[in-house]
């Protein structure tokens, strides 16, 4: 494939992003908005753990869940790009970075009243950061704390007064500002157990928990009492749970539902859609999740580099994208790339990089040589267990990986595990190689380094520790200049593919839809960070 | 007859207290346990979080104490805490249940309201036109899997009328209209699957009625083919049909999980299905024992119908 071939590859998810946006999205901002009407939308699943945002990691719970509760900062939900420029204040009014961003200083909001009447104030900022970094005097802790590691760097959160709060961090931090801003980060009450969150939601969010029928639907009203004015324009928002992918297809087509579920429709189904209603609006965005292979560089073959780097080479990501995705993903390294995100490695870095090049077959014969030096041949083939979640998105990407690897002598026969077996399998490293995907909260290096690649982190599957790569991580999180930071986040990227460390495949994308009577719900990077809903209004 | 029934409960009692034991040990003995769940939603693993949630829920005990425990707070009427909802299990279940028995009833009542009349029908125009027809129309209905034909309706109603029932049950007290429409169309794609079945058990148990000699003497002393058929053939053959009735019927309460998931309808057998998923064992272990006991109660009216349908048939001696 040629590099001309390649920017193709590029363009297409864009020129398909305009062909599907319908009016709606930007003519959204400059039309009044209205007030009253509800929005029904849909789940998936049933709530994994209630409203309590910090003990999952699925955007099953975030998604219903943010409407009810506020973070300090937030990513502008009117914006789809989101950077630190993007940062507004939530329960914040304001925040400032003090003694070389190693003091992050939030002046909170007055007047800010939990659903239940009481009021706001720092306490409740320093009980619900320090049980997230359990914090040794914490007041709570979490029955289950996924992102802990996210806050390590947070020696001390001091409340000087009841609207003013303090991090101070051991060394400095810039991005720590955009993992707050996240939809994993809101503030929980102090007064309340957090296991409480699992069952109710008690916020100071734009709409209030009205109820949850378990299995049915999950129904919130509008908080007269909200503290930002005119805020929100609906009067409440009812999300239905749809087990069944046709029903809930059906139902959006019906106009029984308004919004799709952020990270569900396909390219497919989105054209489907979109045949049988024309005035639907899609609008394609970054999943922030990407297809990737995990192989455990503790275990033989996959201590051994050249395996791994075959492995690496030899799978067609583009062929994938089309076989797998049918178009409906993008190629990137550990970070998505633009303009679907913001940190990912530029087309040219790209096809450098082992199994990025253009040319398939020039990447499967230099798998192949790789193999061999590895000391595996035709009599004597790799055979290896590649192991997977019983789940069709993750067996198809897998079957494609076995084929792909045949191509190359490695003979991998697949393992299906099911869900309740499959992160701790990967903890544990019980696997030899694995098709995996792995979705990041924020578009941030921190978030994503720090997870998936620090040494000793429960979520780095593959194991892999490289204390010059650490420093790079450590380097990129405290650098102020942003131009350097995306320099140096370049080079880790180039690092981590070179070192076949976690191999990404592709990055999904997904076609959000929406009725075009649904106004100003627009589509992050990150399908974790815009359910907010208290700009969304309603031209019906 | 009353000895009868008393030794039948007895042996129901045995029957579940088996039923229990079998449902208690192959839960367990499916891999990974509701912690397991917890944190694969939160992507990773712990062992000593791991170790505090199960004994926060009681299932790092012994296997033996904890069936012992359940069968105490069973017989107490407690049916203890669901993991995932920290909610009364019985709380969880109770709106479930009568979804399921309306839907399964329903679904009865069409299959009893076409099969039988169209088996008889079948069986009497044997080999016409008629009986060629009802028969193909009754392999359709064998074929076509209940879920399949659900979509079918589903995806038919989108397409010609954009509508779909409702996505949330609808109670006969808020609408009666949007009640019944919600439940006959799923009972419908389900109905139409069992009243093939009984269309033919109906046919052939009416064919070889027919050709028993005291129908032959009833055709001689010169009574009407309605009287023949419907009063002296017909209740006779009703035996195996009652039979397959009584199985279908507490097969669809645990048998409707596609149906109920198509429909989006909250009943009993989806949300068993996701209470295995989530290994939520007090949910699973009551809401199997509650179909167990529907099974027996459904097979035990069918016993005491033959009594009623054929006089022929006595209990206890």
């Amino acid at each position: 494939m040629s590099r001309a071939r390649f920017a193709l590859f590029s363009i297409i998810p864009l020129a398909l992003a305009a062909a599907f946006v319908g009016p709606g999205t930007s003519q959204s901002q400059s039309q009044t908005p209205k007030s009253g009407g509800v929005l029904n939308m849909m789940l998936r699943e049933e709530l994994s753990q209630g409203f309590s945002i910090h003990e999952t990691s699925t955007i099953s719970t975030v998604w219903p869940a943010m409407p009810c509760l506020n973070n300090l900062v937030l990513f502008d939900p009117l914006k789809k790009t989101e950077s630190v420029d993007t940062i507004i204040g939530e329960l914040a009014e304001k925040w400032s970075w003090q003694d070389n961003y190693r003091n992050l200083v939030f002046f909170l909001r007055k007047g800010v009243k939990w659903h239940d009447g009481q009021p706001f104030t720092s306490k409740d900022v320093k009980f619900t950061f320090d049980m997230l970094r359990e914090a040794p005097d914490a007041p709570a802790k979490l029955r289950i704390n996924p992102r802990k590691d996210w806050y390590a760097n947070i020696e001390a959160i001091e409340t000087p007064d009841t609207h003013t709060a303090v991090f101070r961090l051991k060394k400095p931090q810039p991005s720590l500002l955009l993992m707050l801003a996240s939809g994993y980060t809101p503030v929980y009450a102090a007064h309340v157990p957090p296991a409480e969150y699992r069952t109710n939601c008690v916020g100071t969010g734009p709409f209030k928990l009205k109820e949850w029928r378990k299995g049915e639907y999950v129904e919130f009203v509008k908080n007269p009492d909200y503290f930002v004015k005119g805020r929100p324009h609906l009067d409440g928002l009812k999300y239905f749970v749809i087990v069944e992918r046709g029903t809930r297809q059906a139902a959006i087509q019906a106009g029984k539902l308004d919004v799709s579920f952020p990270g569900e429709t396909t390219k497919t189904a989105a054209e489907q859609l979109k045949k049988a209603v024309p005035q639907l609006v899609i609008t394609p965005f970054s999943q922030n999740v990407a297809d990737n292979i995990i192989m455990n560089i503790k275990k033989p073959p996959f201590d051994n580099l050249k395996v791994r780097l075959a492995v690496s080479h030899a799978i067609d990501r583009r062929a994938l994208i089309q076989a797998v995705h049918q178009g409906g993903a993008v190629v990137g390294a550990a970070l998505a790339p633009k303009p679907w995100g913001f940190w990912g490695l530029a087309e040219k870095d790209l096809l450098g990089l082992p199994g990025y090049g253009a040319k398939a077959a020039e990447e499967k014969a230099l798998a192949r040589k790789l193999v061999a030096e590895a000391g595996f041949s035709r009599e004597k083939p790799l055979k290896v267990e590649i192991v997977t979640r019983a789940i069709a998105v993750y067996v198809d990407m897998a079957s494609f990986v076995i084929n792909e690897l045949k191509q190359v002598g490695i003979e991998a026969t697949l393992k299906q595990i099911e869900t309740a077996q499959w992160h701790a399998m990967a903890t544990r490293g019980d696997y030899q190689i694995g098709a995996n995907l792995t979705g990041v909260g924020p578009d941030d290096p921190d978030a994503n380094y720090y997870e998936n690649y620090a040494c000793g982190s429960p979520r780095n599957y593959s194991q892999y520790c490289n204390e010059e790569v650490m420093k790079m991580f450590d380097a990129q999180s405290q650098e102020l200049d942003p131009k350097k930071r995306l320099a140096l986040n370049a080079a880790i990227q180039k690092k981590l593919e070179a070192d076949a460390a976690r191999p990404i495949l592709d990055w999904k994308l997904d076609y959000f839809t929406v009725w075009p009577h649904v106004k100003n719900l627009i589509p992050h990077q990150s399908i974790y960070n815009f359910g907010r809903m208290q700009e969304v209004w309603s031209d019906k | 007859m009353k000895t009868y029934v008393i030794q039948r409960l007895v042996i129901a009692v045995l029957t579940l207290l088996g039923m229990s034991v079998v449902i208690f040990t192959l839960l367990r003995l499916a891999p990974g346990d509701i912690v397991d769940i917890l944190f694969s939603t939160a992507g990773y693993v712990s062992p000593s979080e791991k170790q505090a949630i199960m004994k926060e829920l009681g299932i790092d005990r012994p296997y033996w104490v904890q069936y012992v425990d359940w069968l105490r707070q069973m017989l107490s009427g407690d049916l203890g805490k669901s993991y995932r909802y920290d909610q009364p299990a019985w709380q969880i279940i109770r709106p479930l249940v009568p979804v399921t028995l309306e839907l399964a009833a329903l679904s009865t009542l069409f299959a009893v309201l076409i099969g039988v009349p169209t088996g008889v029908i079948s069986a009497v125009r044997q080999d016409t036109t008629l009986d060629y027809v009802l028969r193909v129309f009754s392999l359709a209905g064998l074929s076509m899997p209940a879920f399949w034909l659900g979509m079918v309706i589903i995806l038919g109603l989108v397409t010609w009328f954009a509508w779909i029932p409702p996505l949330s049950y609808v109670s006969p007290a808020q609408d009666l209209k949007l009640h019944a429409v919600q439940f006959l169309l799923p009972a419908l794609a389900v109905g139409y699957r069992s009243s093939a079945l009984i269309m033919r058990i109906t046919r052939s148990s009416l064919l070889e009625v027919m050709r028993e000699d005291y129908i032959r003497t009833a055709w001689a002393k010169g009574q009407t083919g309605r009287v023949v058929i419907w009063r002296h053939a017909l209740k006779n053959a009703l035996l195996p049909v009652v039979t397959v009735i009584g199985i279908e019927f507490a097969f669809l309460i645990g048998g409707l999980v596609v149906t109920e998931t198509v429909f989006n309808l909250p009943g009993v057998a989806r949300f068993l299905v996701q209470a295995i998923l989530w290994r939520d064992y007090p949910i699973v272990q009551n809401l199997v024992m509650f179909i167990a006991i529907v099974v027996i109660l459904s097979n035990l009216l069918v016993d005491m119908l033959y009594g009623v349908l054929d006089p022929r048939v006595r209990y206890g001696g």
